[in-house]
Order: C-alpha cells, then sequence, then structure tokens
C-alpha cells in the first residue's frame, strides 16, 4: 500500500514544471491565442522532452509507462492552460495501445511516440447526455469497411489534427466503437464554434456517409472501448482541472501578500485567509481524488468508473471555488482583461462540462454504490 | 503507488478478523448493541477496550517496549477498517491512546513513558484533556489555570472547560500557566494531573444533544508533584501542538472516516426501503444527487489520510498540515447529517423512541452531536487561520 510518487516520478514533474513555466507562461499563451497559431513552438518543444511517447509501449518506440507516471504531468499540463490536442493525442495512444489490432499498432504507435500525429476526440453530441453510449453517431460495416454518419461538437483542433476519434455506435451490434477519421476525409464538413475558450479551436464535426478502410475502426468485447475513452478522458480532465485550482491558488496567495489596502497587505485580513485555506483544502482533496482515479485507469482497476466519477465530480467543484474566489480576491483586477485570469476560468468551465459535469458524475456515482451495496 | 496488501499485511488482517469473530458477542451490531444508558455504554466500552489489551490488540502502533505491536500505519489503517466491519464499540479512553501516549512518546522522560502508558493499554486508567478554558478557547495560548512550583510540587488554581470524559478519567493533561511575565505561549506547562487529587471537582454540562459527555473541571490548591511535568518548564505550548497535531491528524480521521461510512450505508439502505410518492425514496433523482456529494466527500477523505500515511511512512515530519484533514473532515460530515435529516423529509424531525423514527432516530442524534465537530479540537476558523499562515505563508 503505498498513495504516493516515486522519486522518478516527481523528477519529471519537475521537468514539465520548470519546461512549462520557462517556456510557456501565461504571456505565452495568451500571444499564442491571440496569433491564431496553432501550437506554435510548444508542440515540437513538448515532442523534444518525450511527452508523446511516454505511455506509448516500448516495443513501438516508446517508454512503456502508465497513466500513474502520467498524473503530475497532467497536472503541470493543466496548470499551465497547454491547448488540446495535446492529451487527446495522449489518449489516442491509450486507446490503440489497449484496443488496436498488431497492424493498427504498427502504423500508429511508433509515429504517435514521435509527435508526428495529432488526434483529436469527437464524443459530444448536441442533443445527448455525456456518455458516448447516449449518442446517435452510427458506425455501420458494409463490404470491405465501415460508414460513419453522425454530427459531433465541441471537437477540439479538430481542423489542425491528422485524425479524430470519433466514438459512435456499431449499427449491427449496438455496442461502441471508434472511428478514425481524417478531417479533410469525404463526406466530413467542420464549423467553427464560438465558444468560451478560445485556445482550444472547438469545431462541430458532421460526418455525412464517411466511408472508411476497415483498418480505421477500433474496437472491443462489448462497449469496452467506450468506456475506457470516457474514463480517460475524465480523469484526466479531473487532473488538468485540479492543476489550474492550485496554479489559481498560488496567484491568488501571491497576490494577497503583495496588494495592500488599510496600509497592510491583504493576506493579512482573515476574509481573504479563509477564502484561501478553503481553496487549498478543495486543491489537497481534489488531488488525492484526481491520483487516484489515474491509478484506477492505470490499473484498469476494478473501482475505476466510480474513481473517475468521484474525481470528475469532487475537481469540478473545486476548480470552481478555486476560480471564483480567485477572482474575487483580485478585486476589480480580477474582472480585468489584461490580467487574463480569465483563460484559467475558460479553460476550466470547457473542462467541466466536458466527459461528465459533476451532476452526471454524482449520479454515476450513487448507481456504482448501489450495485456495491447490492440494493 | 499501489493500493495492493503485501502478505503480511494481509495475515495482520485475517489475525484480526479471526480475533473480532471470536470475541465480540453473536449477532454484534446485528441483534446485539451498546447499552443506551450513557454511563453504561461508556462503562462497556471501558470493558471492551480491556477486552482488547487481553488480546493484544490494543495500543497496536506503540512500540514493543511499552506494550504495542509496533504496526505499521498500514497495519493501523487496516486495524480501523476491521474494527468498522465488525462494527465492534469505540473506546472510552481515547483521549489517553491516541494523545496521552503519543504525546508522551514524543516528550515524556522515559519514567513518565513506563509509569503512564502501560495503564492507558489496559484501560486500567482513563485520561481528559484540560486544555480549553472559559476564557481560552481559540485564543488556547491566553491559559490562566495557574501552576505555582512550591519546592517538589506545583500547587494548580483554575478552571478548565469542554473536559470530555472527566467523570470516567483517573488523569488528566493540563495545560497551566508557570509564568505571567513573558509571552503567553512562553509561560505555559504540560503537567500530568491526577483526578482523584484533593481539590479537584467536575461540573458535567449538558450539550445540545442531550447527552453529557463533557464537564466544567475545577483545580482548588491542588497539589501535583514535579514528575508530573512533561517537558521544560514553561516549554508546554510546543507539546500542546504535537498533542493537538494528532488530534486533528490523518490516524484520527481514518477512524471517523470508517464510521462515518458505515452511517451513510446505513442511511442507503433506510432510503431505498421507505416509500416516498409511490416509489422507494433512493429512486428520487434529487435525493440521488444529495447522497453521492456525501458518498464522493468521504471517499475523498479516505483518499486524503491515505495519501499522508504514505508520506508519513517516508518519514515526512507532520505539521500545520493536520488541520487541512479536519477542517476538511469536519464540513463534510457535517454536511452528511444535514443531507440525512433532509432526504428523510417530512420524518426528519421523528426521534429515538417514535415508532415513525427512520433507522431508530440515529440521524436525528448525530445530526445534532455533528454540530461540534467544526468546534472542538480547534474550531473551523483558526484551522483557517493556521493553513493560511503556516503552510500558505499569508501574513499574520
Amino acid at each position: 500500500m503505498d498513495f504516493d510518487f516515486n522519486e522518478e516520478q516527481y523528477v519529471f514533474q519537475e521537468t514539465f514544471k520548470n519546461f512549462l513555466s520557462e517556456q510557456y507562461p501565461l504571456e505565452k499563451h495568451i500571444a499564442l491565442v491571440d496569433s491564431g497559431e496553432r501550437n506554435g513552438e510548444l508542440w515540437s518543444q513538448l515532442v523534444e522532452l518525450g511527452l508523446f511517447s511516454l505511455i506509448v509501449p516500448e516495443e513501438f518506440g516508446g517508454l512503456g509507462m502508465s497513466f500513474v507516471d502520467m498524473a503530475l504531468i497532467m497536472e503541470e499540463l493543466g496548470k499551465s492552460l497547454v491547448p488540446p490536442p495535446v492529451t487527446e493525442t495522449i489518449i489516442a495512444s491509450d486507446l490503440i495501445a489497449r484496443f488496436g489490432t498488431d497492424d493498427q499498432k504498427n502504423h500508429y504507435l511508433p509515429d504517435l511516440a514521435e509527435g508526428k500525429l495529432k488526434f483529436s476526440l469527437a464524443m459530444l453530441e448536441e442533443s445527448a447526455g455525456f456518455h458516448p453510449a447516449d449518442g446517435e453517431t452510427t458506425i455501420a460495416p458494409t463490404v470491405g469497411g465501415f460508414v460513419v454518419n453522425g454530427k459531433k461538437i465541441l471537437v477540439p483542433q479538430a481542423d489542425a489534427v491528422d485524425a479524430i476519434l470519433v466514438v459512435g455506435k456499431m449499427a449491427d451490434t449496438g455496442n461502441l466503437a471508434v472511428a478514425i477519421v481524417a478531417p479533410g476525409s469525404e463526406g466530413v464538413a467542420l464549423r467553427k464554434h464560438s465558444a468560451l475558450d478560445d485556445s482550444c479551436y472547438f469545431h462541430e464535426v458532421s460526418f455525412d456517409n464517411v466511408k472508411l478502410a476497415g483498418e480505421k475502426l477500433l474496437s472491443s468485447q462489448g462497449s469496452a472501448i467506450g468506456e475506457r475513452l470516457f474514463d480517460v478522458s475524465a480523469a484526466i480532465n479531473a487532473t488538468q482541472l485540479v492543476g489550474i485550482a492550485g496554479r489559481m491558488l498560488d496567484i491568488a496567495v501571491d497576490y494577497a501578500c503583495q496588494r495592500e489596502q488599510f496600509g497592510v497587505p491583504i493576506g493579512s485580513f482573515q476574509a481573504i485567509k479563509h477564502k484561501c485555506a478553503n481553496i487549498a483544502v478543495d486543491v489537497d482533496g481534489g488531488r488525492s481524488a484526481a491520483y487516484y482515479a489515474m491509478w484506477t485507469i492505470a490499473e484498469d482497476a476494478p473501482d475505476r468508473a466510480k474513481a473517475v466519477s468521484v474525481a470528475k465530480s469532487f475537481c469540478g467543484e473545486a476548480a470552481r471555488l478555486a476560480n471564483n474566489d480567485g477572482i474575487q480576491i483580485h478585486g476589480g483586477m480580477g474582472f480585468t482583461w489584461e490580467l487574463g485570469l480569465h483563460h484559467y476560468l475558460r479553460r476550466t468551465k470547457v473542462l467541466e462540462y466536458s466527459a461528465g459535469d459533476v451532476a452526471y458524475h454524482r449520479e454515476r456515482v450513487m448507481a456504482e454504490t448501489l450495485a456495491e451495496l447490492s440494493l | 503507488m499501489d493500493f495492493k496488501y503485501s502478505a503480511e499485511e494481509q495475515q495482520f488482517r485475517d489475525e484480526l478478523r479471526q480475533w473480532l469473530s471470536e470475541n465480540l458477542p453473536k449477532g454484534w451490531g446485528e441483534t446485539v448493541f451498546e447499552p443506551e444508558d450513557e454511563d453504561e455504554m461508556y462503562l462497556s466500552r471501558l470493558e471492551w477496550e480491556k477486552k482488547l489489551y487481553k488480546g493484544g490488540w490494543s495500543g497496536i502502533e506503540w512500540p514493543k517496549k511499552y506494550g504495542g505491536r509496533g504496526a505499521t500505519l498500514i497495519e493501523q489503517a487496516i486495524f480501523a477498517e476491521e474494527m468498522a466491519r465488525a462494527k465492534a464499540p469505540e473506546g472510552l479512553n481515547i483521549i489517553g491512546r491516541n494523545l496521552v501516549a503519543t504525546t508522551l512518546l514524543h516528550h515524556g522522560t522515559e519514567e513518565q513513558r513506563l509509569r503512564y502508558l502501560p495503564k492507558i493499554l489496559s484501560g486500567d486508567e482513563v485520561w481528559c484533556q484540560g486544555f480549553s478554558e472559559p476564557n481560552a478557547g481559540s485564543d488556547l495560548a491566553s491559559v490562566r489555570c495557574k501552576a505555582e512550583l512550591k519546592g517538589d510540587h506545583f500547587v494548580v488554581n483554575g478552571q478548565k472547560i469542554w473536559t470530555s470524559y472527566g467523570q470516567y478519567a483517573q488523569w488528566c493533561i493540563v495545560l497551566v500557566r508557570t509564568n505571567s511575565e513573558v509571552a503567553k505561549h512562553k509561560g505555559i506547562s504540560f503537567l500530568l494531573v491526577d483526578m482523584r487529587s484533593p481539590g479537584v471537582t467536575l461540573r458535567p454540562l449538558k450539550q445540545i444533544s442531550g447527552e453529557s459527555e463533557f464537564n466544567e473541571t475545577f483545580f482548588d490548591n491542588v497539589e501535583v508533584p514535579l514528575e508530573n511535568l512533561v517537558g521544560e518548564l514553561n516549554g508546554g505550548w510546543k507539546i500542546a501542538m504535537t498533542t493537538l497535531a494528532y488530534e486533528r491528524g490523518p490516524e484520527d480521521a481514518l477512524g471517523r472516516q470508517i464510521r462515518f461510512k458505515q452511517e451513510l450505508d446505513r442511511l442507503i439502505h433506510t432510503l431505498s426501503q421507505l416509500q416516498r410518492n409511490d416509489r422507494a425514496i433512493i429512486e428520487d433523482p434529487v435525493v440521488r444527487q444529495k447522497v453521492a456529494k456525501s458518498i464522493v466527500d468521504l471517499e475523498v477523505m479516505r483518499l486524503n489520510v491515505l495519501r499522508r500515511f504514505s508520506k508519513a511512512l517516508k518519514g515526512e515530519p507532520r505539521g500545520p498540515d493536520a488541520s487541512m484533514v479536519k477542517l476538511y473532515w469536519s464540513h463534510i460530515m457535517q454536511n452528511m447529517y444535514e443531507m440525512a435529516l433532509e432526504v428523510l423529509g417530512p420524518l426528519a424531525s421523528l426521534t429515538e423512541g417514535d415508532s415513525l423514527a427512520a433507522a431508530m432516530g440515529r440521524y436525528q442524534l448525530s445530526y445534532l452531536q455533528s454540530r461540534a465537530f467544526t468546534i472542538y479540537s480547534g474550531s473551523s476558523e483558526i484551522q483557517r487561520n493556521i493553513i493560511a499562515e503556516r503552510v500558505l505563508g499569508l501574513p499574520k
């Protein structure tokens, strides 16, 4: 029994933390968004650091690490608002490594490990709930391949990736499967959303009889692949949310130590102290929940669904508190566009409402608990 | 990171489970319960503690030298889990085992440890805690209860308040003022006071739950031998901080988490049986959201504790971080009991003794008791100050 990271995992965290604070501070993020450029040099720098090779199995050119090894790194990526499709591409590596055929693994994983491929994820639909099984997108077998039909929303960077992982229901079995669709394929139409976080480049993507060769389909026993895609996404989002909450806490504490009113730093007032303490307690609990969820993802533990839902619902609320009170502590400055706290707030909202919101995950925790208690 | 137990840990668990099945009365927690009378209940808890001692299951984390098993934190976690699984009673000498013993292990002399620890372990001597005073609550360092050193003994005069289990205790750890000339936290000493000494009187205080667990304690020219001083004269503040770090820390929280979890599971059972508007209450989506929030909160409480155990096992010192543990659990548990009443709807006001009371009225009593969580061992306001100043580094 050991609920802590090992020295190597902390070293990796330090590496990414130092890199991001030097190379991708908030000003750089803002400049990147303003320029309209996609990942700029950030992507190639992350490739150089080896980020995309970490969870790729060794036989395909990766380091064969797990999501436990990734947890602290994901927290750092969240903290620094690293934009899509970084985590989406890592999730794609996991799905292909776990569910891909030998040919698919050989085809995609070495390039993924080297950062040569960018993947996006298409899960949400306009009139469906959060879970992929609620969606109406279909994948129908045809001679020599498959046909995808449906419409997804909030697909990040859909116009700037090599492929989109589209989750849908198999027309014959009703099981969830994932189609690998290049955004330029015939029958694919993109419309850029107007959305809360400009750095995500969200798109609505329609699939109108998109024909795919058989090797572009990832499938599993039953709907396991769809369940895993959902859980991995939710766990990573939760970890990123707690990263943002921790960053907001640091920023608020720094500001409260410097900003003077009534002749003293505002951080000496209990009204401010107590807000900071409450955020700290939530960040601490959020870390416990997110790290454990990442462990269940790594181990495919039997309590994975519950652990992920505990984390996503808890971290969603923790990040809310951290952003709301973090901005409040800054007073009028917190409300200015220029100071830039809204970038954290905006990303928080986007993560909070993807892969299941607080209410969705609470209901899932309730259902899992009743099953545990045989009620 | 690894959540599996080793073979030794598993063996520890099996052995304990076996012992519990042989030593708890048949039907315990199902058809046989603790006595309803408060006095009888506390004394039965002391009997249970003595039984644990005879079986070698008391003070398991203490060094073997003082009668413990030298159990690891993980074994302590297993112990708490198994006690909860068996619905075993709590003990009475909680302050003795968890606070006095740990404080003496850190700051006591070898003579003090050999004198006091074995009798805490055996349940022969029950302890209480004399820290708070009518005018020293959140501002604990302003204690006025005075001890004057006269030759080989102190003479103690003053009053303490909220003395839990004082009526069952033989001994009390008392914070006293031994110097009024210096900064207030530099003139405090930490004494071990025999409650049977002439001049000690107790007056029970009735709590909002209707129970009388705690007391006012008066010291009127009470003589305390010099050898009952823990640490240095006027060095008591630091020692009290050690005591409080254990009172607020993860070991304490783990035991509670497991009991709270049982209460929550029982609530879910109750909500599955009770009908409202032609369906089980637990089918109501609004109720499900509220119950699930408490499930999430309690699971995070468990994970918070395990994370701290792992840090402690690597030798990281305990400190103000304990305030985060206590602040968190005290609020989520108040929320849970408040929620428990809320989801019972019109039945919420019916208490123990009424034939219609849900779950025999247990949640109404727990709800009333829970109001103390955010007040005792440092109010939430004090915990937030500690976190802000000593964890986050905000200015005083």
